[in-house]
């Protein structure tokens, strides 16, 4: 009925890939808490934890977070600072403390995004603010503060065009040594390969009501296909989400329009299902869609400011958390459907006398309960699981679905000792 | 041996005999829930109950004395009863009280009245009893962080009155769930406050708990199999329903593959397990208390 957990900070995140996953957060560079203070904080979340104030662990950190990363085998968690430092951090064994691994000087002006690689796990691509400053890192070989000084991350080569401000990059999910970039004003995206040290691709995109070209401001990988990627918009005038087969860059597999008028801060193409697909933005709000139909399925309620990062936890998909500039990051189910008691709560509200309306309306938070609206029921293929799921019944007999998962046979298994008289193979 | 082939258009999910065995109730990711009656070797679809929304994980038969009654439950969230008389099928009842896929349902024993355990993806098991009056009453309880996978009811069982051996034993009314917490705990129903309490927390996986089943078996000692997506399954034993829970593995290796359900015959005293590699097999308890391999099950 209510989310999981909401944590009342203004801040970036990222989830760990454990299956019971922790949450990271850090102050989000740009925005001034309520009491003015200045200090920026990692502080690290358990979904287990009963209360949504307390942290499991937490650091105090030299600047703000432009964005967080934890690598795929959970060993590093990465910080864009605002001070153009990328700092790496560590849980210890137990998860009860969090510290500072070491702190990568290369940047000369804010890091705006970095990246794990999925598949070489020590691999970690940052980007700046400054033009050409993309950067990639081997964790291992720098992930103590003596060897940090001396390492020279590698640069991924030469742009095809001057490069701008990058806002988004994303790793290939298959090719280890792909990636791509996105900007926050340019009209394209940048396909990269370190084989051949180069960008090698520009995509963009032509809207066909405008005919305008839209800055294309997010990029996110297919989990599966390496040649297919979702791009997103960021300008408010054609807030489209795109599907591309680089195969055939000329033209889109499926343009998804959000119909809220907003540019798209994130995106999230989810590892366990490519047919879900979570993106939020400056329309202050959270969609999954099924990119692959280039249909949108739930749309999570409105919230007061920007929803600037929402992901799904890589381990476990049913939860994603979405961040925005309302100072809070939700956890939430990604399925939240109206039941009895929410329809009672309304019904209770519509009996209220006006003089409780008006005693009451200032007193409550109006989003606490609100649902997605759900345009169509689509069923994880997580859930799809098979199974011959075998149940006993009357008369020693079991009933078990067949192989083939379509049928249904029922059998009487002959049970070892029970029945003496039979030669039973061993 | 009965062999009923494409029964549905999409994968099956659970498929459950009646108390007599005469009649067969399938669901599938198809929507439906197809019930067929079984006589000998031969069998005939006499329904197909269409109204949830969404994949029908589970269904489950009412004892008989209440009527031909069957619950399941869906991702679409609800929990629907439906019910025959005079040779039509139809739905008597709704149950929207989770906010996500309710994974199971099963039918408390019938000493308890017309009551119903669901387990949902939200977090949370609701409790719902069907009154005289027709209204019932759901107690909704927060289980599992991350989700309850499975819910199972212990068999009607009753406790000493430790200090005054004249006065009648008690009712012991008591729960299993598991988790994608990896966790396995018990409720207990407290009579004087009328709510579920959390008895015991048992901590023996490393992944998901997918199912659990409490033994059917009424003796002094209660069996309760947990199998997981770690590939193990773990028997938990407790002597005269009170005292610590024993864990023993079924096997010392991992299976060869995720565990998706357990069952117990009748009796309670044999246990299939059902694994993703799309095998039963069959175990009981020998005379040392190990886990044993007990037959083998016709594909």
């Amino acid at each position: 009925m209510v989310k999981l957990a909401e944590y009342n900070r203004t801040a970036t995140f990222a989830w760990s890939h454990d299956k019971i996953p922790y949450l990271a957060s850090g102050t989000a560079s740009g925005t001034m808490d309520a009491d003015f203070s200045n200090d920026s904080i990692l502080e690290l979340w358990s979904l287990l934890s009963t209360s949504s104030d307390k942290p499991v662990c937490s650091i105090k950190t030299d600047a703000k977070f432009n964005d967080l990363d934890w690598s795929f085998d959970n060993k590093f968690i990465a910080g864009a600072l605002d001070n153009g430092a990328i700092e790496l951090f560590s849980m210890n064994d137990s998860k009860t403390t969090v510290s500072s691994v070491t702190k990568l000087l290369k940047h000369t002006s804010p890091v705006n995004t970095l990246r794990f690689n999925p598949k070489q796990t020590n691999l970690l691509l940052s980007a700046g603010s400054n033009n050409n400053e993309l950067y990639i890192w081997d964790v291992n070989q720098c992930s103590t503060p003596s060897t940090a000084s001396s390492y020279t991350p590698t640069s991924p080569g030469t742009a095809m065009s001057s490069m701008d401000e990058i806002k988004s990059v994303a790793w290939n999910r298959n090719n280890t040594r792909v990636f791509a970039t996105a900007g926050a004003n340019n009209p394209y995206a940048s396909i990269w390969d370190l084989k051949v040290q180069k960008e090698v691709l520009h995509l963009n995109y032509t809207s066909e009501t405008t005919g305008s070209k839209p800055l294309l401001s997010v990029v996110e990988w297919h989990p599966v296909s390496s040649t297919t990627i979702a791009t997103a918009s960021g300008s408010d005038t054609d807030p489209v989400i795109v599907t591309w087969d680089l195969r055939n860059a000329n033209q889109p597999l499926k343009v998804m329009n959000t119909g809220l008028g907003k540019g798209i801060l994130s995106l999230d193409w989810c590892a366990q299902d490519s047919g879900l697909m979570l993106s939020s933005g400056r329309d202050n709000t959270a969609q999954l869609w099924n990119p692959e139909e280039g249909k949108l399925l739930s749309q999570f309620p409105t919230r007061t400011n920007w929803c600037f990062k929402t992901k799904f936890a890589p381990a476990v998909p049913d939860i994603f958390a979405s961040a925005s500039f309302d100072a809070k990051i939700q956890v939430q189910t990604l399925q939240n459907l109206e039941n009895t008691f929410d329809k009672e709560e309304t019904q209770q509200k519509i009996k209220e006398s006006e003089s409780e309306f008006w005693n009451n309306v200032s007193n409550e938070e109006p989003s606490q309960n609100q649902k997605p609206t759900v345009l169509e029921l689509q069923t994880p293929k997580w859930y799809e699981h098979q199974s011959p799921a075998a149940n006993w019944a009357f008369g020693g007999k079991l009933v078990q679905i067949l192989p083939d998962g379509k049928g249904v046979s029922i059998s009487k298994p002959t049970i070892q000792g029970l029945e003496p008289n039979e030669v039973l193979n061993d | 041996m009965v062999s009923i082939t494409n029964a549905h258009n999409d994968l099956i999910h659970d498929a459950v005999l009646d108390y007599y065995g005469k009649r067969l109730a399938t669901c599938s990711s198809d929507k439906t829930i197809k019930i067929f009656e079984v006589e000998g070797e031969n069998h005939k679809l006499i329904d197909t109950l269409v109204g949830h929304e969404g994949p029908v994980w589970r269904v489950d038969w009412a004892h008989p004395k209440f009527g031909t009654i069957l619950a399941s439950c869906s991702y679409d969230g609800k929990v629907i009863i439906w019910k025959e008389e005079n040779g039509k099928w139809s739905q008597i009842a709704t149950h929207a009280v989770h906010s996500a896929s309710v994974n199971s349902v099963q039918w408390a024993p019938h000493e308890y009245g017309v009551m119903l355990l669901a387990a949902s993806s939200d977090g949370k098991v609701s409790i719902i009893e069907f009154k005289e009056t027709g209204t019932s009453t759901p107690i909704v309880i927060d289980a599992h962080a991350i989700g309850v996978n499975s819910a199972c009811w212990a068999p009607v069982s009753y406790q000493d009155v430790e200090s005054d051996s004249n006065k009648p034993t008690k009712e012991l009314r008591r729960f299993v769930t598991g988790g994608a917490d990896n966790l396995v705990k018990i409720w207990k129903y407290d009579n004087d406050t009328q709510l579920y309490v959390l008895e015991e927390t048992l901590n023996g996986h490393s992944d998901w708990v997918r199912d659990v089943a409490w033994s059917p078996s009424v003796l002094l000692r209660s069996y309760i199999a947990s199998v997981s997506q770690d590939r193990t399954c773990v028997i938990w034993s407790q002597e005269n329903n009170k005292g610590p829970w024993k864990k023993t593995e079924v096997k010392q290796d991992k299976f060869p593959d995720v565990l998706w359900r357990a069952s117990w015959s009748l009796s309670g005293n044999i246990l299939a397990l059902s694994g993703g590699d799309n095998k039963v097999t069959l175990w009981k308890e020998n005379l040392t208390g190990n886990w044993e391999p007990a037959g083998e099950v016709q594909q």
